[in-house]
């Protein structure tokens, strides 16, 4: 590397825009590039935004990107495929007796009610699905031996077939991989071309069909998640790049390219994750430990909570219908966002979303034929939004045509305009609340006790609203809203997780045995920084263990005190879990025993990190920043107020504003309803305190 | 204690009506995590064959979770009955009533155990939170009436101010095969219960509770606008169906029949069925009207909200005293097969109406085996207990889902490496029926065949139906594949519902396939090829 290269580059690649956010170690300056996206082939967006942030940040330069040291990125190019069904044509070869289980699933129906809906897309079809004789049992030992040749004639089938990638499952291969390996090793010789993964490399866990499901996913997106990054780090190259890429997986960890190329089915959240790595980084700078994030743009809300600074991870989630095994943030989404549609339906009551206006036509507002208002039209009606001129006055609005189809909806409701418009703010309101009760009180978290950060296009518009939903009292609002997930990429570590799973009484004999479980999984994390490249004195690990009362399914995470695993910390661990229990599920169940389940380690690999630069508060008068006045809606008010409006670039670290007030950006708006109370901090971050 | 007069309801507008209604599906979902998480059975905490509702202060629906709909029949039992027993001015925050029983106790099954508990805000009773858990016990049992069928538990405290009434809790669990099981799912229910209490009193700490009633009140106005509005759409008229009713406790089938009169906005809708059995298949009037509501809500409109108010312009009927509404004694065990008859008969009726709404038969079963045992090493009671998918009825626009649970049930299965861990059984082969679908221009899904070899002796108990009648097609569609038994060498034929298994026998339960829609001659070249190349054949 070279002793110029000092710019540290993130660049987050969407259906939409490629966000590149560009940050210099040696002076602090943040350069911020968006392009249009180009979904046929991402990498060229991405490189071409790259070599143009790096020519606007070093203009004199001839080869700008040579300066970079440091490259990450977080894609939604495993997402697309799984969505669109655009991956690969994947084999399965299977245990005897078991080629339908991937298409039987757990035998539920999609939908209670709908006799319409249909199961996800069954990512290979059962003339693919191949079984081969084998079978262990629960205990690991062999019941039938694996047919070799059956493994070798399924192969030949496959290769005759031309898939282009195969999954292996077989039944307790998280017992003892034994076969699963073997029948790997045949099937590389056979279809030497081919994507091979095993379900105990990618998901070592029990449950067949979650098994099963997962290394399918990845099977489908090997050859996809290859072809990219064989498309982009070349790219890279010629810019005159000379890092290694990195790339974010879905529990927010970034990993090198050739390990996102090995599990892509871990890279299916992305996208998301960065932004709430991003949220955990200015949380953490801010003094915000605790807190909710909630990414709004036009179509979805995204949200997942981060306690003690570190956010929620589930082992496993369903992503677009199909079931994934793997560590991954836990962010849940809704459909809700700007564009979402309001309607009477039949019943008479009014519902927004989840249909969406779009980019085209888009709400009413922007002109182009609309007639059933969006959530944008209530906030242009309402004055929340400016009500002529969108993004930073490039874009008319129509407030008019915003206003008659409010009115319209108004009229069946029995409600008037206003009373409409913030009526649709209060619905899609408590769509989003509902979306952050599953993340919060569902998982034992008590909303009230953290702070919400917005942002996304329609974040910082709705953020007040929804706090004072979930009684929230505090709201924190990044200097740039828009770009945070590409932010995101140069406020992060390099992170993975690691687990074993081993089933043991939580009693002091086990603690030996406990001690040899864990062990492993520690060296496999010390072998990834060794691989990572991560300086000893920059590894960081937390140990935790999954637990639960013997005989139960769902386990809680209890942390493990430092040092081996002794008789006493045994005993902690016990008392931790049942304390977690308690606080959970509202009981400790006296006497009955408790199991170690899954032994777990997050590696963190500690890197220089972009460090948003610190001011110190200047005075609180605001003036300077107020760019006008207009008239707003707010329900505390029963009626239009005069409204002072901020330009949110002339905001300085100190600055206090009262509500009721509006901060215009590019990228969003920001909403402080009566009463609110907003003031700048050293990081330019925008913090609303609600009464 | 006297309870305070309930809150005075105000006024409210379609938007709090909206916000309060999602506020309250948050609820019942928490309850329900709540369940699942904290159980211990494998019905349970795999299965999922469970079900949270909320509840008003006269007993109506306000809002049950996407579980399982047949539990709305026991949901819409026990409060009444409850309010039929008990005081309100005796209740205390803190009580918690439990029941089973179908005649005393408004419930369907004994098996499904309820526990209800009223929500106090300021002194007085506003809703109530309720949820059921089936219980895998009460196995091995007779079904001649219901004395054979289990403990029969009318609603009774077993918590009183919060203070558990271990006598009452000692007696439930002494007549309990599997007690540790039964107890640790009792405390998952408590644990659901404690949700729904918090979460149900912040809400009424939020928006006082005089509004939050109002609103529940409003909901259920809506889900009526909305079934009217729905039933509005569909053609009047007189529509008549038939079929028979087939399982292993009966020599030769039954008939049963339908009558639906569809007039404006309102459903009128007439079984008839020959007189209660002395077998365990008969249905209680709550089965009879959760059926029925669950099958004109999904054709009409899925979307209404299962809440009280959507029964409110459907008129249900069926003579008392007979299979589909039973009496005291009746056994009623094995009442989810008759229900999910009646669900395909409603739907037979209603094809004549809105033949672009329906879809052909399912495969009108729920296939069940209930297996048990006593453990060789410890002597220990065993009870497994597992519900089998089937084929999907065909649809006007697409072929039937294969192997999933249709209408009145949507339980999962029990992964084979969970099931095995667990119990002294091992699963040979989990898989499609070739041959099962319905043949059709879109054709019925297919059913499902699971093959269990015993690893110790145990008995088994088959719940199961159209092993001898067939799935009907619709306008042309041929009739889904039947279900049967299969059993492995050595194993002695049942005797009607139950057998036995030896260590290392074997034996198979093949689901039935489900009804095809128009004529197979209409069927397009891609699916035939799609067919000829995956192995999908048609039942005969």
């Amino acid at each position: 590397m070279r002793n110029d290269a000092t710019w540290r580059a993130g660049v987050d690649s969407g259906g939409t825009f490629t966000d590149v956010c560009l940050f210099d170690e040696a002076t602090g300056r943040t350069v911020v590039w968006k392009v249009s996206s180009t979904p046929s082939d991402p990498s060229e967006a991405i490189a071409g935004g790259v070599a143009e942030g790096m020519a606007q940040a070093r203009p004199d330069n001839a080869s700008p990107a040579s300066a970079i040291r440091y490259f990450g990125h977080g894609t939604t190019v495993a997402t697309n495929a799984l969505i669109t069904h655009r991956g690969a044509r994947v084999g399965l070869i299977t245990s005897e007796g078991f080629r339908d289980l991937l298409e039987i699933g757990r035998q539920k129906r999609p939908s209670l009610y709908d006799m319409f809906a249909d199961k996800p897309l069954t990512l290979v079809p059962r003339r693919l699905r191949l079984e081969v004789a084998e079978r262990l049992r629960h205990d690991g030992t062999v019941e039938t031996p694996l047919d070799e040749e059956g493994v070798r004639r399924a192969a030949a089938t496959l290769r005759d077939a031309g898939v282009g990638a195969v999954a292996i499952c077989f039944l307790y291969s998280f017992v003892d991989p034994a076969h699963e390996r073997r029948a790997r090793a045949i099937v590389e010789e056979e279809l030497s071309e081919a994507f091979i993964c095993a379900s105990h490399e990618i998901a070592p866990e029990f449950r067949e069909f979650e098994r099963l499901s997962t290394v399918v996913v990845n099977a489908y997106l090997g050859p996809v998640m290859e072809r990219y990054i064989r498309r982009l780090a070349p790219r890279l190259e010629a810019l005159g790049m000379s890092v290694a890429p990195h790339l974010t997986q879905s529990n927010g960890g970034i990993v090198s390219f050739d390990t996102a190329a090995r599990a892509p089915v871990r890279a299916v959240l992305s996208g998301p994750s960065t932004g709430v790595v991003a949220a955990e980084a200015i949380g953490r700078q801010a003094g915000y430990a605790d807190l909710i994030t909630f990414d709004m743009g036009g179509t979805s809300t995204d949200v997942a909570l981060l306690q003690g600074g570190q956010p929620k991870l589930a082992s496993e989630a369903v992503v677009h219908g199909y079931p994934i095994k793997a560590p991954m943030l836990d962010i849940h989404t809704v459909g809700a966002g700007g564009g979402s549609i309001a309607h009477i339906d039949s019943g008479g009551l009014l519902k927004v979303g989840p249909q969406s206006a779009g980019a085209d036509p888009g709400p009413v507002c922007y002109g182009r034929g609309a007639t059933e208002p969006a959530v944008t039209d209530a906030n242009i009606v309402l004055g929340t939004l400016n009500p002529t001129h969108l993004l930073d006055g490039r874009m008319e609005v129509r407030r008019d045509l915003a206003e008659a189809a409010i009115a319209a909806l108004g009229e069946r409701l029995g409600l008037g305009v206003m009373e409409t418009a913030q009526g649709v703010i209060s619905v899609v309101t408590a769509n989003m609340a509902r979306a952050i009760r599953v993340i919060s009180v569902q998982r034992g978290h008590d909303p009230r006790r953290y702070a919400l950060m917005a942002f996304g296009g329609a974040g910082p518009l709705h953020a007040a609203r929804l706090a004072q939903e979930l009684d929230i009292k505090s709201v924190v609002i990044p200097r740039n809203p828009g770009i945070l997930c590409a932010m995101g990429l140069l406020l992060t570590d390099l992170r993975a997780d690691f687990a074993a799973t081993r089933l043991l009484p939580a009693v002091a004999a086990s603690a030996e045995v406990a001690e040899a479980a864990l062990a492993p999984v520690v060296a496999e994390a010390e072998t990834w920084f060794e691989r990572e490249g991560v300086a000893p004195e920059a590894r960081r690990m937390t140990r935790t263990v999954d637990m639960r009362y013997r005989g139960q399914n769902y386990e809680l995470a209890v942390a493990a005190p430092p040092g081996p695993v002794t008789a006493e910390s045994v005993a902690a661990l016990a008392e931790g879990f049942e304390a977690a229990h308690l606080r959970r599920y509202g009981f400790v169940a006296e006497g009955e025993e408790i199991d170690f389940v899954t032994f777990r380690v997050e590696a963190l690999g500690l890197v220089r990190k972009a460090a948003l630069p610190e001011r110190p508060p200047g005075p609180a008068d605001p003036a300077s920043a107020r760019i006008g006045t207009r008239r707003v809606w707010f329900p505390e008010t029963g009626g239009f107020a005069d409204t002072s409006v901020f330009a949110r670039e002339r905001l300085a670290p100190g600055m206090t504003l009262v509500g009721p007030a509006i901060v215009e950006q590019m990228d969003t708006t920001t909403v402080a309803p009566p009463g609110a109370r907003l003031h700048v901090d050293a990081i330019n971050n925008l913090i609303m305190e609600l009464a | 204690m006297t309870a305070a007069a309930p809150p005075e309801k105000p006024e409210l507008d379609p938007i709090t009506v909206e916000v309060i209604g999602a506020a309250l599906l948050s609820i019942v979902d928490e309850t329900g995590e709540a369940l699942v998480r904290a159980s211990y059975s494998t019905n349970v905490k795999e299965r999922r064959d469970c079900s949270t509702a909320l509840f008003d202060r006269e007993g109506r629906t306000l809002c049950q979770a996407e579980h399982i709909p047949i539990h709305l029949g026991s949901f819409i039992g026990i409060v009444p009955k409850i309010l039929e027993l008990h005081r309100i001015e005796d209740m205390a925050p803190g009580d918690v009533f439990i029941g089973n029983d179908a005649y005393m106790g408004g419930g369907t099954h004994l098996p499904d155990i309820v526990l209800a508990e009223p929500i106090f805000v300021d002194g007085a009773l506003v809703a109530w939170t309720v949820n059921l858990a089936h219980h895998a016990d009460f196995a091995d049992r007779g079904h001649a009436h219901i004395y054979q069928e289990g403990l029969r538990i009318p609603p009774i405290r077993l918590y009183r101010a919060g203070e558990l009434q271990k006598d009452v809790q000692d007696l439930v669990l002494l007549n309990c095969q599997v007690p540790r099981e039964r107890l640790s799912d009792l405390r998952a229910q408590m644990a659901a219960n404690r949700v729904g209490v918090g979460r149900f009193s912040d809400l009424c700490a939020r928006y006082g509770a005089g509004v939050v009633l109002a609103a529940g009140d409003a909901l259920l106005d809506y889900a009526e606008r909305k079934m009217r509005t729905a039933i509005a759409a569909l053609p009047d008229g007189v529509f008549h169906f038939e079929d028979v009713f087939d399982g292993p406790e009966f020599e030769t089938a039954l008939p049963l029949s339908v009558k639906v009169e569809i007039r404006g906005d309102e459903m009128r809708i007439d079984f008839n069925a020959p007189p209660q059995q002395r077998a365990g298949a008969n249905m209680t009037w709550t089965a009879l009207a959760a059926t029925t509501y669950y099958i004109v809500k999904s054709v009409v409109d899925p979307s209404v909200p299962p809440n009280a108010g959507l029964a409110r312009p459907i008129a249900v009927n069926a003579p008392k005293g007979s299979f589909l509404n039973c009496a005291h004694p009746a056994a009623v065990n094995g009442r989810v097969q008759t229900c999910q008859r009646v669900a395909d008969l409603v739907l037979g009726a209603l094809a004549q109406a809105a033949p672009e709404r329906v879809t052909a038969c399912t495969n009108s079963a729920c296939c069940v085996a209930t297996f048990s045992g006593e453990r060789a090493a410890d002597r220990a009671l065993w009870v497994y207990l597992e519900t089998f998918g089937g084929g999907g009825g065909a649809r006007p626009i697409k072929d039937g889902l294969d192997g999933v649970h249709v209408h009145v049930t949507n339980t999962s299965n029990l992964p084979v490496e969970a099931l095995e861990l667990e119990y002294p059984l091992t699963v040979t082969r989990y898989e499609l029926v070739d041959g099962s679908a319905g043949a059709g221009r879109f054709r019925g899904g297919m059913g499902l065949r699971r093959v269990i070899r015993a690893e110790e002796d145990c008995l088994v108990r088959v719940d199961v139906s159209r092993t001898r009648s067939r799935s009907w097609g619709l306008l042309g569609g041929g009739r889904g594949g039947p279900g049967a038994l299969e059993l492995g060498p050595g194993v002695a034929p049942f005797r009607q519902d139950r057998g036995e298994l030896k260590a290392g026998q074997w034996f198979a339960l093949v689901t039935p396939g489900g009804g095809g829609y128009g004529p197979l001659e209409d069927r397009g070249e891609a699916e035939k090829a799609a067919d000829a190349q995956d192995g999908v054949t048609f039942a005969p």
